[in-house]
């Protein structure tokens, strides 16, 4: 917590209350709302190519997926390497609502914000499903739980009819109140949707944290039979913890149907549950922060490779492999090197910079 | 009557090869409890290192099956030296996408090579004609794999009971501080583990690339497909890996056999073994043979 | 502290000058194309080569100053076979102002069809799912659809059959890809053509499939058509082999006949089967390199001149790279031959104009491609081969399958 001043040079708070403030300084509430307001209003001052539309989109969403996801594997300590298979729920539940009554039904282009809370609560029923476990299961044993209900859920996407055996199912395009949102504005309109979530569901995550329950929840982490002397249920707490990463997962899942216009199984391949993994300890496990650095870095870094390949085969034409072994070796590398030499992810890196901004140009 | 005949065999033979594939993970989580889930990879180096040096270097195979063993064993080996050494004690989940990373580091390296992309195949070693039993038939290959199978790790059981190395691993896994007190060094024993795992890998590829070919994602794959049968076993057990392996071998053979095809179901030999697994957790948490750790605040 | 402050400063600028070197240049009139695909991940052995045929024709066209003053740039892309990936590439490249787009993938042509007609650009996927035409105007199939080279193949099996009506399983790849093929052969058996359909067989990752060889064998099952890759086709094969029941001769009688469509088959099949793949029968609308012919002389050439690999050169999915890069380029040379602008609704116009004595032969097929705005599947004409010594030879002469619509 050094990024507080105050803590500089010691503890000067006189209450709890005062100490779980989530600003704590007029200024910090000041930069907050003015960093808000910069990501309001950019896209009205430069145009950006559909392409980085999309993949800011991209990131938001995942930003969504991973908060979810650090709850419960960064907070509570619950490895799960089904995350994707919780987005693909919230994304299915609305692909299935489509298949049923049509992909232009009113349900879907009209009330989406519903469908959205709807996609979430669905996933939360199944992440308190697959929590079930949680009650008996530890660690490993318990990851390879969550990896059993990717599989299984990969495997009835792929079979069943009803989901149309794993291609596209497609979804209308959504009204707002001036109407249709057309393909030039379907990205900036996503854009906003998706951001107000973000900051909402940060800000609702910040304060659940500051709860009995979040406190819980590291408790329960950091040593769940300690947590059950204390009065606590760990058990309960385990399940409560999959059933929320499961309602972020689902809304996430359902935002991800909607950018992409329809659903396919290919978004939610254990791949994509690793890579979610990847993000959120390049982010820093059980940080905040961390669920906001970690899918920016890792899209960020994709992209750059990608460039970066498209560079070399102007003057390595031949060499096609070696360009797209670069794609998987990068990936593993910074998952590698992060947690060799920064476990606490990026997070930290903001933490730092925050600190030295703060008594520069003075040192500590 | 042959044809539950015939699926039995199968089973045994398909579940024996899992547990050769299986042996690697409990070797490596038996003394250092790391989940390594790079294994398919590994999996595959093995069979293209045996493939590479059979047909580019024609070597006998026999001799190329030995040689390959030996290399991952340095390569397994390092891989531990430089990835993982230095997270011994870090949180569970920190070792787990150490293991992750080196799984996608792998994947880049050997898309590299021409293995990457390109399908091979090994030149045909044994006899076409399969071994004919009143109908049940099994491959000479698939026959040789089960051997190589049951001596490697009737060999391992062995080292783990007898030898001092062994008996020495054995230890760290039960308590590092303690097995550091009586002189065992334990990262070199973590680095042993890992060189060994590496060691079975490159059998257990040998054996798949005979059967399936050189197919890069056909072999890694395997790296996830073994997961259900050692969790299923116990992760620290090495008898637990070759029950469940059978187990699980049965269990894919007999879906595929009964229920694919009835009731519109297909393709149920791939889910069936995760949703046993699931089941079995729920009432034995440790696996069939696993240690039951107990935990003290 | 200091010491990780330095830290990130390094990695700041090292992230710069990535973002620098990512800077491109462009001069001269250009006719964009772009292809997006999967070069690593599943199915990369076929996308691999695919790439590369692409690329050399395109290179091709560019070094002999085929359209003088202007070139053709093709940007390639891998997308890991993930739909995301080949949407947003396909964003990208949209915004590059690409008047025809190549892809790839089943699932992903599937997955962008909405965009491609609401774009208005002409597509040419690498996938021949018949699935891809429904509700679409702008995707071109460049060859008969997978359903059409499953009746074809049912249809050879019909003709040649000894005794009865065939007795067929279809061994299919767990997706879309696979079943598609599926639903058109039963109608095209309802509407007519002799067989009977016993069982449909999704494969998984099979180390062994005795039970399922002999329980076909069981049902008096003689002939199994496959519609997947060539990895699982491969391990079928071996297994049949070592069981003895690969048929000698087509249609023998206890035993089982092997054949197969497009992605099935070729080198990489023979590469991983060896010796089981002999007697394996195949379809494709491609000419193979092992029937030398003008086409293939002019592959042959082309992978030198770029020193590709033997294993490339030779490879059908480089040969189907190349021909889709052939068509692209040659519909953009028909709409400058009408001194027409090269927009995508001239392109569109050009390729459903592309039938009776327009329709155009690459060279590298069979027959000729030709669509019209109700067919848009290129090559309808396929050609058996067949697995003898080692090689694909070519049995019988190229035919259009009857049941196919």
């Amino acid at each position: 917590m050094s990024s507080n001043r105050w803590f500089a040079t010691g503890n000067f708070f006189s209450s709890y209350k005062a100490e779980q403030r989530i600003f704590f300084t007029h200024l910090d509430r000041t930069v907050f709302a003015v960093f808000l307001l910069a990501l309001f209003v950019w896209p009205l001052c430069v145009e950006l190519s559909n392409k980085y539309m999309l993949v800011l989109d991209n990131i938001l969403i995942a930003m969504i997926a991973i908060i979810g996801l650090n709850l419960v594997t960064g907070f509570a300590g619950l490895i799960s390497i089904g995350h994707a298979a919780f987005v693909g729920v919230g994304a299915y539940t609305l692909a299935f609502v489509a298949r049923q009554l049509g992909d232009s039904h009113i349900l879907i282009t009209h009330a989406w914000p519903l469908m959205l809370v709807l996609c979430g609560l669905v996933g939360a029923l199944f992440g308190a499903f697959v929590g079930l476990p949680a009650l008996r299961l530890k660690h490993l044993y318990l990851a390879i739980a969550t990896l059993s209900f990717q599989m299984i859920f990969q495997w009835t996407i792929n079979f069943l009819p009803l989901f149309n055996q794993g291609q596209t199912i497609p979804i209308g395009r959504i009204y707002w109140f001036t109407g249709m949102v057309s393909r030039q504005n379907h990205y900036i309109f996503w854009y906003y949707v998706i951001l107000t979530l973000v900051v909402l569901m940060g800000l609702a995550v910040r304060n659940l944290l500051r709860t009995r329950f979040g406190r819980s929840l590291v408790a329960v982490r950091d040593n769940d039979r300690a947590a059950d002397a204390m009065g606590m249920h760990p058990g309960l707490t385990k399940v409560f913890a999959f059933a929320l990463a499961g309602f972020f997962a689902g809304v996430a899942g359902a935002l991800h149907a909607y950018l992409y216009r329809g659903a396919g199984i290919e978004s939610f391949t254990l791949h994509q549950s690793i890579t979610y993994l990847a993000m959120a300890i390049v982010g820093g496990l059980g940080t905040l922060t961390g669920s906001f650095w970690g899918p920016a870095a890792i899209r960020f870094l994709d992209l750059q490779v990608e460039n970066m390949v498209e560079w070399s085969a102007h003057f390595l034409p031949a060499t096609l492999n070696l360009a797209t072994a670069l794609k998987p070796l990068t990936f593993g590398l910074v998952i590698v090197l992060f947690l060799m030499f920064e476990p606490r992810g990026i997070a930290n890196w903001w933490r730092i910079c925050r600190t030295y901004l703060k008594l520069w140009p003075y040192r500590y | 009557m042959t044809y539950f005949f015939q699926l039995v065999v199968s089973g045994i033979v398909v579940g024996s090869i899992y547990a050769l594939a299986g042996l690697g993970f409990v070797l490596i989580y038996k003394s250092s409890r790391v989940l390594n889930i790079a294994h398919g990879q590994i999996i595959a180096a093995g069979a293209f290192i045996t493939y590479a040096l059979t047909v580019w270097l024609k070597v006998p195979l026999y001799l190329a099956f030995f040689l390959s063993m030996g290399l991952t064993f340095f390569l397994a080996m390092s891989v531990e030296r430089v990835f993982l050494r230095r997270l011994i004690g870090e949180p569970i989940i920190s070792v787990i996408m150490v293991t992750i990373g080196l799984m996608s580091i792998l994947d880049g390296l050997i898309y590299l090579t021409p293995f990457g992309t390109v399908n091979y195949s090994f030149p045909e070693f044994f006899p076409k004609t399969p071994v004919d039993f009143h109908g049940v038939s099994i491959s000479w290959t698939q026959l040789v794999g089960v051997t190589i199978t049951f001596l490697l790790i009737a060999l391992f059981s062995w080292f783990f009971k007898r030898s001092t190395v062994g008996i020495s691993m054995r230890a760290v896994s039960d308590d590092q501080l303690a097995s550091m007190s009586v002189g065992i060094s334990v990262p070199r024993v973590f680095g042993l583990a890992w060189a060994l795992a590496g060691m079975s890998a490159a059998a257990a590829g040998g054996i798949i690339g005979n059967i399936t070919g050189l197919n890069f994602e056909t072999l890694h794959a395997f790296g996830i497909i073994v997961f259900p049968v050692v969790i299923l076993g116990g992760l620290d057990s090495i008898i637990g890996a070759v029950v469940a392996g059978i187990i699980m071998g049965l269990i894919q053979q007999f879906a595929a056999g009964y229920l694919d095809g009835h009731w519109g179901l297909n393709g149920t030999k791939d889910v069936l073994p995760y949703v046993i697994l699931l089941i079995i957790l729920l009432f034995k948490p440790h696996g069939l043979f696993g240690t039951h750790e107990i935990e003290r605040v | 502290m200091k010491h990780q402050h330095k830290w990130m400063i390094q990695v700041l600028v090292a992230l710069i000058l990535c973002l620098a070197m990512a800077a491109p240049s462009c001069a001269a009139e250009k006719y964009k194309l772009a292809l997006s695909l999967a070069i690593t991940g599943p199915t990369s052995d076929a996308g691999a080569p695919y790439s590369k045929g692409v690329e050399d024709y395109i290179r091709y066209v560019n070094d002999t100053k085929m359209f003088k003053d202007a070139v053709v740039e093709c940007p390639i892309r891998d997308d890991q076979y993930q739909t995301d990936i080949t949407k947003r590439n396909f964003e990208e490249f949209l915004s590059d102002g690409i008047v025809l787009y190549l892809n790839y993938s089943t699932g992903s042509t599937l997955a962008l069809k909405k965009d491609f007609e609401e774009e208005k650009i002409p597509v040419i996927p690498a996938s021949f799912h018949a699935g891809n035409l429904e509700d679409s105007h702008y995707i071109f199939l460049p060859i008969a659809t997978y359903s059409s080279q499953c009746i074809g193949l049912a249809e050879y099996i019909a003709a040649n059959n000894k005794g009865g009506t065939p007795q067929v399983a279809m061994f299919i790849h767990p997706s879309a890809f696979g079943r598609g093929p599926v639903d058109d052969l039963k109608k095209a058996i309802a509407a007519g053509l002799k067989m009977d359909m016993v069982e449909v067989v999704e494969h998984g990752k099979d180390l062994d499939n005795t039970a399922m060889l002999q329980r076909l064998l069981s049902k008096k099952v003689r002939y199994v058509i496959c519609q997947t890759v060539q990895s699982p086709v491969a391990t079928l094969l071996k297994d049949a082999q070592r069981l003895g029941v690969i048929a000698k001769t087509f249609g023998e009688d206890g035993k089982l006949t092997f054949v197969g469509a497009h992605y099935t088959g070729g080198n990489d099949l023979i590469e991983l089967a060896g010796s089981a793949a002999e007697g394996f029968y195949w379809t494709t609308s491609y000419t193979l390199t092992s029937e030398p012919g003008p086409g293939t002389d002019f592959q042959l050439m082309l992978a030198k001149k770029y020193s590709r690999d033997d294993k490339t050169a030779n490879s059908h999915n480089y040969t189907n790279g190349m021909m889709v890069a052939q068509l692209a380029v040659e519909t953009i040379r028909r709409v400058k031959a009408k001194n027409l602008k090269v927009t995508r609704e001239n392109l569109y116009n050009e390729l459903n104009a592309m039938n009776g004595a327009n329709s155009y032969s690459p060279g590298n097929t069979v027959g000729p491609v030709t669509y019209s705005p109700t067919d848009h599947a290129g090559v309808d004409t396929l050609q058996i081969y067949s697995v003898q010594k080692g090689v694909f030879k070519a049995v019988g002469k190229p035919f259009v399958p009857k049941f196919a619509k």
